[in-house]
């Protein structure tokens, strides 16, 4: 009776809020101090899609990198979706996500990817541009998320998710 | 990690404890499971990473989903994982083990915490630099914005203050044929009383409009004229006759009492920046009748211990103490609300007085009346050239008849010049412009030559300097609507005797017209 399981990665520049969304999502929790993270942590947590059923997601947590280096391309074996996050204050973070979504391909060439642009609650301050977000939205999901104030982030969890169970 | 390195051989012993050290540091714990993931063996410490040897399934669970989606029949290595405790491990899936599992975990806590020290440093100085590097780009824009409102507010005011300036001084000119024909209307005798009704109402508002039309001049001009002080000797006894002239005929006509009177108690002529103090005198004095409607109007002036003294006294409806420092800012609401006006006069009195270096005081309340009370310090210091003509008496009984050659554009005034001056008996010739006037004047040069300086074409100073250069001797009398010292100098400079500005009236050119008079 144990729910299927999907191995999900968080994939992002440094300091986007990678582990700050997963707290968010995991646990409802929300940290100001940024602490950088070395190696992956893992979470699961299960997901009811109604009807497709339950659903595991195995949610690993990888350093934010600007570059998948062969370490955390050994990180991603195995991995059916990706969670591409860019922080919507720092524009350069959403050409990284997308650089990391280009670069995983040849190790997950079919991964489900939805991208979530995070820091919502400070979106007077974003450098992203609603007209750059419509241009990507036309090639996969994008969600506008706050892990500060949680906005968005069961909703992009969900829509991995309900992709994975496709 | 996976590299495969030559070893070199060491002796037993070495090797012995090199291998106690690594597993101390390591602390390995290894866990085996059967095909179905539930775990058969254990060998080490399962507390040092957070597992709980009663629940081994949610251990072998946890586990399990770390090599979710690998093959597992290879060996894998993750570094750094985080454990249930927070620790960090090494995890390895030793790959020949079947027909179960083998999970290996070395402890990786120290080498952890060194790296993320070591990056921690290096990420946020990377996001402390790209914020610092967004802050400045947002403050340079910032300021640019700042700068260009700046300058616009900056041109704004300019535009603002050279309009005010440009309307309040254009006021004067008609001002002065205002004034003049009501004198002329003033002097003819036969006047019903309607008439005189008519014409004391005309020389109030035209009185009023004249003292407005100077303080927006002063208002607009505090921005740019430098607060130096232009001493000169005043005769206060002249300058009470002027309030005097000016005040009385609308304080009778609202039925008040108007006195006013100079005391001088102090041997030394009085120095003083005169167009500030008669500025001050003519605001307090005007709003002071205007805000009466019965009993009258006080003013007294004294000059003593190098001071001068002005209190004007008034029976009107008075200040509340509340709003007492409300009514010496510009565009006040509580004088706006007790009657018409700009609420300026005040405002401007303040800041004349602060410019003298002297002090104000009001005393007030509701209903009660006002009193203004000032002290003005003289400038006793600084030595003033006597005006020409002012400190002379003027000659009387001279039985030639003088000629006076007027300057001026403008028909209006020039009709009343020729009429006043033929009231004091010159004899008057008129041109409109300097080029007629210097051909005129060397032709048959006159007693006194009366030019204004705004003229079409030369002014009235260029005119006055040839004039002088061609050897005029006569005497020359300056018109001008600019009320400033430099102006003053300015034609003075250029060789004229007097400066009057406008509006004139007929007592001030008479004045004018006899100190012109010589007595050589
Ligand atoms: N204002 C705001 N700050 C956030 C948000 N998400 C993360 N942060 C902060 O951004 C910093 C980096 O977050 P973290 O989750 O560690 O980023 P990671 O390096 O991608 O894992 C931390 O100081 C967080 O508190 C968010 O949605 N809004
Ligand atoms: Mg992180």
């Amino acid at each position: 009776m144990t729910a299927p399981a999907r191995k999900v990665c968080m994939l992002g520049d440094f300091g986007v809020g990678k582990t700050s969304l997963v707290a968010r999502y995991m646990r409802n929790t929300f940290s100001d101090t940024y602490l950088t993270t070395v190696g992956v942590k893992v979470d699961s947590k299960e997901v009811d899609l109604g009807e497709p059923g339950v659903l595991k997601l195995v949610v690993w947590d990888i350093a934010g990198r600007s570059v998948l280096d062969a370490l955390n391309m050994s990180y991603l074996r195995g991995a059916s979706g990706l969670l591409l996050v860019a922080d919507g204050t720092r524009e350069a973070s959403l050409r990284t996500a997308i650089d990391l979504l280009l670069q995983s391909r040849s190790v997950l060439a079919d991964a489900e990817a939805v991208l979530i642009i995070n820091k919502l609650d400070l979106v007077e301050r974003w450098e992203v541009g609603p007209s750059t977000l419509a241009g990507l939205r036309q090639t996969m999901p994008v969600i506008e998320t706050s892990a500060l104030s949680g906005d968005g982030v069961e909703q992009a969890f969900l829509e991995l998710a309900k992709r994975l169970a496709r | 990690m996976s590299e495969k390195h030559e070893m070199p051989t060491f002796s037993a012993g070495v090797e012995h404890h090199v291998a106690q050290f690594l597993f101390e540091r390591a602390q390995p714990l290894l866990l085996q499971f059967d095909e179905n993931w539930q775990l058969v063996n254990l060998h080490g410490d399962p507390a040092r990473f957070g597992f709980d040897p009663d629940h081994a399934d949610a251990a072998a669970r946890q586990l399990r989903d770390l090599f979710l989606g690998m093959p597992l029949d290879e060996t894998i290595d993750l570094p750094f994982v985080h454990m249930p405790n927070g620790r960090s491990a090494h995890v390895h899936l030793l790959g020949d083990s079947e027909p179960g599992f083998q999970v290996l975990l070395l402890d990786a806590q120290g080498e952890h915490d060194r790296q993320q020290a070591q990056q921690q440093v290096g990420n946020e100085a990377a996001l402390i630099s790209g914020q610092k590097s967004k802050a400045i780009a947002q403050l340079r824009q910032i300021r640019s914005e700042l700068e260009r409102q700046r300058m616009r507010l900056a041109e704004a005011n300019a535009l603002k203050n050279a309009l005010i300036a440009t309307l309040s001084h254009d006021f004067r000119t008609p001002l002065t044929s205002i004034f003049g024909y009501l004198h002329l209307l003033d002097t003819q005798a036969s006047q019903s009383a309607s008439v005189r009704h008519a014409l004391r109402a005309l020389r109030r508002n035209s009185n009023y409009l004249f003292t407005l039309a100077e303080n927006l001049l002063e208002y607009a001009r505090a921005d740019t004229r430098s607060s130096m002080l232009e001493p000169v000797r005043v005769d206060l006894a002249h300058l009470v006759e002027d309030l005097e002239g000016m005040f009385q005929p609308l304080a009778a006509d609202q039925g008040l009492e108007f006195t006013i009177g100079v005391e001088l108690l102090d041997a030394q002529t009085p120095v003083l920046d005169e167009l500030r103090l008669r500025q001050i005198l003519v605001n307090l004095i005007a709003n002071a009748v205007r805000y009466t409607k019965k009993g009258g109007v006080g003013v007294a002036l004294r000059w003593q211990d190098g001071a001068l003294s002005i209190e004007v006294r008034d029976s009107g409806i008075g200040i509340a103490e509340e709003l007492h420092e409300q009514v010496f800012v510009a565009f006040n609401r509580v004088r706006q609300a007790a009657g018409s006006g700009a609420g300026l006069g005040l405002s401007i009195v303040k800041r004349l007085v602060s410019q003298m270096h002297g002090s104000i005081d009001l005393q007030s309340r509701l209903g009660e009346g006002s009193c203004f009370h000032i002290v003005l310090p003289g400038l006793a210091s600084v030595v003033a050239a006597p005006q020409a003509g002012t400190d002379e008496t003027p000659a009387l009984g001279s039985s030639r008849i003088r000629s006076v050659l007027v300057v001026d554009d403008d028909p209006d005034i020039c009709y009343l010049l020729d009429a006043w001056l033929s009231d004091l008996g010159f004899r008057v010739r008129i041109v409109g412009d300097a080029g007629a006037a210097v051909e005129s004047a060397l032709a048959d040069p006159p007693d006194v030559l009366l030019v204004d300086v705004e003229l079409p074409g030369l002014s009235g100073n260029t005119a006055v300097f040839r004039l002088r250069a061609k050897g005029y001797r006569g005497h020359i009398v300056t018109l001008s609507a600019t009320p400033t010292e430099e102006a003053r100098k300015v034609a003075l400079n250029a060789g004229a005797d007097q400066y009057l500005t406008k509006p004139i009236n007929i007592e001030v050119l008479a004045r004018a017209m006899q100190a012109a008079t010589p007595r050589r």
